[in-house]
């Protein structure tokens, strides 16, 4: 198992290495070694997931590390930590990482750069899989920077572009705000834990030797991390700028893995949550999903929508693990990924035939603009096909996967809520439901103004056609694993998951910090589970068709006029459109404070201590002849005197070698007296 | 064990015998421009001499031949790593002698004494495996026969070479008239169960020191060095300053403990010798490497220049032997291969831009960074390497050094150590400055076949990743001197 692992993680690296380095002169650019690699990976991934499957144990762990670095007080192994959890999200990253590799053949083709684009996606691979499988927070915190870096790299593809270039600045900033948050928590883990393995973390947390307020506040700084890498508010800003990448790689690393990778920290670190830390950590995830989904309402960019969509979907698994439902915010973590590749993956099939067919009537402008798209259905019968059933499993409607893991969120959140006796908990699931509602309305806004309708730039449309099947084809996969009855079997019923594999398979871990405390962190009676779970499922249903229905009466039936409509609740729509002045807001206080705060330094710099200096300086100026003499003389002079000593020691020595051959043996023979006589003394 | 039970777990040294005949023979078979054949033969069968010998690991200690030779997992490492280094010149001089098959055969023969040197038991074994070693390394060194400098370093090489095994040799009589024994396990009983004179023994351990000394090109029994190193050949040079001196150390380090010094426990030896050979190995280790950087300072060829920094890292590795436990014993075994590495990959930039630079002086290396640039990246990386500097494998190495040292309180030592590693910063940076920060006016690109790339990665490749990632190996190097110390 370990070795097979082994090969999954090691097999990207090797591709990139070799990508990077000969990939440009390799036939084919070298895209079949990436694919490869990440290919090979994916069907080992499946026999690791098959074996898991078969074994069928929800305590699955299998450990394996060896010596890395050893400085006496800090011992630092490499290992690797394979439970359930990590062999599921292998493999999803695996899946999702292989069909984007092979849709990038066709989307990326003819770019000058296609050999490095595949080597970043090997190395991304890599790391991402690394993230998911290191037994210890040091290597997690490694790999959580190396895909940072690639991520940075991959948004600034097109680095000509200076939008490119900056997206990919304003990314690697503000997740090093995050990140920073990060490391303090991991300080704190290591001097009072003193080592970064998950497994003895757990237990000292346990023990209590990490307790309190630092126990809180370590939670809460690793939070911040997961804050950043997922983009949770209020350092989402960077998520929708990343779109400037290319589209496979907005689906790989800014909707289905990288982003994820905050809510698998918090499931990684779920037990050592206190109920502080975790009711910050449910604040947080649910006021983004309804922040974000209420920006994607107004967005014309269609990337942009799904970026959005993206902040609003990880706020909901965020908000799960803060809320205890540990399964419920896994699941959707998964389920989110196929769907939300999906319809980045579909999007880019919508843009490369924009953009495409731009080229072609030499109109210039923005491929990704829904206000030049419309009735693209006949055109493009795949694209939009998936693209429906991608949209109706984010909208939680039965049949689809995402309902399932949806509805558990907002049952678990319920439940929550319902077993607190503080009204104010019934905050959550109402962020959660309104964003249910929106977010069937900004996906069917998107469908109708894309798919259905009538063309709205007719030269454009005549040139649209379907992409190849190398892009297709992972699309059309991606919306099998977008069914429901993938995650349930072998139970069929449409209603939830359980009895499926997955959650016999996912358990909440036992909490370090129950073990601690001797009682649960959060308590939640199981009618109440029940009562809040069918509850929930109902209220989801309605909420997802009445969001549906909206949108078909603005965009598709045209009851309401959206113009007019828009006219009058004129100031909310210009908060959303303009993402409630966010960036705006950053400028004015974060960017502008430090440009003033540079400015002041600058100028304490210029009167201040330049004025010192100046006064200085006619006193120093009067002594520096002297100053200056001793410098030549006698500072400089002791200096050149100790290397021209070294120097002259050299050649004196190096005297010694004659080239007679009678020198040197006596030479030797005087040395071996010489030794004789100092070991007598 | 008897001789006829011995010859099983002398399989390597067999094979390698038997492989030298057959390349002998095979050589007679072959036209005069297939020669290079006898060079993939050779790589063959040490590469088979490796794995062989590889597999011997974790044996129980086995006295074999009547105790002329022992097998322990130490002789194993070290067999495995002159292998190695015999592979890596083959390698290194494929490109240049392509019609010498007798040139690959003699390595094989130095390869055999070098597997002899790290496992002999015995007194005359010593003797016999060091001029195995020895005679072959001298028709080594002279092989260019047309080259001046080659013969006059081969003949230099053999007057020194005969004065100090007769010196050696000398010593090892003393040794036998003072104690009737030939075989190391019955000299230290005797030194342990008689009080014998001091003196003659004191003697007597000085002559050896100076006949191992001069193996390893210790200060004073250094002479041979420079001008052997400039007049060899380049491959031989890199040759000589690894696999027969690893040899040497390791023979250095058994007869230290099991002659002079007897492993009572773990951390402290009790001697059996009456001197202080701590102190005179620290001063020895003190004089070689400040002699060794000291004289390189200067140097304008760039062979002569990792001569003398060879020297230098003999002494830095003999500082380790002062502390005569495990740590110290297991820092040289590591460093001795970090070493190889970096030691061959510098010469074998030398090697193969000499053709192109058209001579060994540093000052011809002007500008090989925008000449070729990975050539001259990786040459920097392994002066970087040789200097200490992190993240490569030599910084690692050193630290391994310099821990074992200080753990024993020889601080005066470790400060020494340090200044010279200051000083030998002066002339390796000096290479990285005249490839880098000198250049023409016009800059003509070096292209360079891709043999050279790739054997220049696999050396560098080493050289990186130890840097990082060292933990296996250096548990390996415990492991193998474990024994002497019981466990």
């Amino acid at each position: 198992m370990i070795k097979l692992a082994l090969f999954i993680w090691l097999l990207p690296l090797a591709a990139f290495v070799i990508n990077i380095l000969i990939g440009k002169r390799l036939p084919r650019k070298g895209d079949w070694l990436s694919v490869g690699a990440i290919g090979i990976s994916f069907i080992l991934s499946l026999i690791m997931l098959y074996r898991v499957l078969v074994d069928y144990d929800p305590n699955f762990l299998v450990q394996g590390s060896v010596p890395w670095i050893d400085l006496g007080v800090l011992k630092l192994n490499m290992g690797l930590y394979l439970d359930n959890l990590a062999v599921i999200i292998v493999t999803a990253v695996s899946t999702v990482s292989f069909l984007v590799h092979v849709y990038s053949i066709g989307y990326m083709e003819g770019d000058p750069l296609y050999n490095r684009f595949f080597a970043y996606l090997s190395l991304f691979s890599f790391s991402m899989l690394g993230l998911v499988m290191w037994d210890n927070l040091f290597g997690i915190y490694m790999m959580w920077e190396l895909v940072g870096i690639c991520s940075y790299l991959l948004i600034g593809f097109y680095f000509t572009k200076d939008s490119a270039a900056n997206a990919g600045k304003k990314a690697f900033i503000v997740n090093r705000v995050g990140d920073f948050g990060f490391l303090i928590g991991l300080l704190i883990v290591i001097s009072t834990v003193g080592s970064f393995n998950l497994t003895t973390i757990h237990q000292a947390v346990g023990q209590g030797v990490l307790h309190g307020g630092l126990l809180t506040a370590a939670g809460i700084l690793l939070f911040a991390g997961a804050v950043g890498k997922s983009a949770q508010f209020p350092l989402h800003v960077w998520l929708p700028d990343a779109m400037e990448g290319p589209t496979p790689v907005s689906a790989l690393i800014h909707a289905a893995t990288m982003v994820a990778a905050g809510v698998y920290l918090m499931a990684r670190l779920n037990f050592m949550l206190t109920f502080d830390a975790m009711l910050v950590v449910a604040y947080v995830g649910g006021f983004t999903s309804l922040f974000a989904a209420t920006i994607a309402i107004t967005q014309n960019d269609i990337k942009r929508v799904l970026a959005y969509s993206t902040i609003s979907q990880l706020g909901y698994m965020i908000m799960a693990m803060g809320v205890g439902a540990y399964v419920a915010g896994f699941f959707h973590l998964v389920t989110h990924a196929m769907f939300k590749a999906g319809l980045f993956l579909g999007s880019g099939s919508v843009i490369h035939a924009m953009h495409h067919s731009m080229e072609k009537t030499g109109i210039h402008g923005d491929p990704n603009d829904m206000r030049q798209m419309g009735g693209f259905r006949k055109k493009m019968p795949y694209t939009h096909i998936t693209f429906v059933i991608f949209s109706l499993a984010l909208s939680g409607i039965p049949f689809f996967s995402g309902f399932l893991s949806k509805d558990a969120i907002l049952g678990g959140t319920l439940a929550f809520a319902m077993s607190q006796s503080n009204p104010i908990h019934y905050l959550l699931p109402t962020f959660g439901f309104v964003a249910a509602i929106i977010t069937a309305f900004y996906m069917f806004r998107l469908i109708i103004n894309t798919f259905y309708g009538k063309p709205k730039n007719e030269s454009l449309f005549k040139h649209i056609h379907e992409s190849p099947k190398v892009m297709t084809i992972p699309l059309m996969a991606l919306a099998f694993l977008s069914l429901y009855f993938i995650y349930t079997i072998p139970s069929i019923s449409p209603a939830g998951p359980e009895g499926g594999w997955f959650t016999h398979l996912i358990e909440r871990p036992i909490s370090a910090v129950a073990t601690q405390l001797g009682h649960p962190v959060l308590f939640i009676p199981e009618h109440t589970e029940h009562a809040a779970h069918v509850n929930g499922m109902l209220i989801s249903i309605i909420f997802a068709l009445t969001g549906i229905l909206l949108a078909y009466l603005f965009y598709y039936w045209k009851k309401i006029d959206v113009e007019k409509f828009t006219q009058r609740i004129k100031p909310l729509y210009a908060l959303s459109f303009n993402k409630y002045y966010m960036d705006e807001l950053y400028q004015a206080t974060v960017v502008s404070g430090l440009l003033l705060w540079n400015q002041m330094l600058a100028w304490f710099d210029l009167h201040v201590i330049d004025g010192i200096v100046n006064g200085s300086a006619w006193v120093v100026r009067n002594f520096s002849f002297m100053d200056g003499w001793i410098d030549k003389y006698i500072v400089d002079g002791l200096v050149n005197l100790v290397a021209n000593m070294t120097l002259a020691f050299g050649k004196s020595v190096r005297k010694i070698e004659t080239g007679q051959i009678q020198n040197y043996i006596l030479g030797a023979v005087l040395g071996a007296f010489f030794i004789i006589i100092l070991t007598m003394i | 064990m008897n001789n006829l039970n011995s010859l099983q777990y002398f399989l390597p040294e067999l094979f390698l015998s038997a492989s030298i005949l057959i390349i002998i023979i095979v050589d007679l078979l072959l036209k005069k421009d297939k020669k290079i054949i006898t060079a993939y033969l050779s790589v063959l069968a040490v590469l088979v001499a490796f794995f062989l010998a590889y597999r011997q690991y974790n044996y129980a200690f086995t006295s074999l031949f009547e105790g002329m030779i022992v097998l322990d997992s130490f002789a194993v490492y070290f067999k495995v790593l002159t292998a190695l280094s015999t592979i890596i010149v083959i390698f290194i001089s494929m490109p240049a002698f392509r019609r010498h098959s007798e040139y690959y055969i003699l390595l094989l023969v130095v390869t055999l004494g070098m597997f002899l040197m790290v496992e002999v038991n015995d007194l005359l074994m010593i003797i016999i495996a060091m001029e195995m070693v020895g005679i072959i390394s001298y028709v080594l060194a002279g092989f260019n026969k047309f080259n001046m400098k080659s013969n006059e370093a081969s003949l230099k090489y053999v007057l020194y070479g005969a004065a100090s095994t007769g010196v050696m040799a000398f010593g090892f009589s003393y040794i036998y008239g003072l104690t009737g024994h030939t075989n190391l396990f019955a000299i230290q009983q005797a030194i342990v169960g008689h009080s014998l004179q001091p003196l003659p023994v004191f003697i007597a351990f000085v002559m050896v020191v100076a006949g191992l000394g001069y193996k390893i090109a210790m200060v004073p029994f250094h002479f041979w060095v420079p001008d052997v190193y400039e007049g060899a050949p380049t491959p031989i040079t890199a040759f000589l300053s690894v696999g027969p001196k690893a040899a040497g150390i390791a023979l250095f380090i058994r007869f230290l403990i099991t002659v002079v010094a007897h492993p009572a426990s773990q951390t402290t030896f009790i001697q059996n010798v009456q001197i202080q050979a701590p102190l005179l190995l620290a001063v020895l280790a003190v004089v070689t490497m400040t002699l060794g950087n000291v004289s390189a300072l200067g140097q304008k060829n760039i062979k002569r220049m990792l001569g003398y920094s060879a020297i230098a890292h003999v002494g830095y590795m003999m500082m380790a032997l002062v502390v005569f436990n495990t740590r110290g014993f297991t820092a040289i075994m590591f460093y001795m291969v970090v070493y190889m590495f970096m030691n061959f990959g510098a010469f074998w930039v030398v090697q193969s831009m000499t053709p192109h630079l058209g001579s060994e002086d540093i000052s011809a290396y002007k500008g090989l960074g925008y000449r070729h640039p990975l050539t001259a990246v990786a040459m920097a990386v392994f002066m970087l390497s040789l200097t200490g500097i992190p993240p490569f494998a030599g910084f690692i190495g050193k630290v391994y050094l310099f821990a074992a040292i200080i753990k024993q309180n020889w601080y005066t030592l470790a400060v020494i150590g340090v200044i010279n590693g200051v000083i030998s910063l002066y002339y390796y940076a000096y290479v990285i400055k005249v490839m880098f920060l000198d250049r023409d006016e016009e800059i003509k690109a070096i292209s360079v076949p891709l043999y050279d790339r790739v054997l220049l990665w696999l050396l560098l490749i080493p050289v990186l990743a130890l840097g990082v990632y060292w933990g296996p190996l250096i548990d390996l190097a415990h492991n193998s001197i474990g024994f002497f110390f019981g466990n």
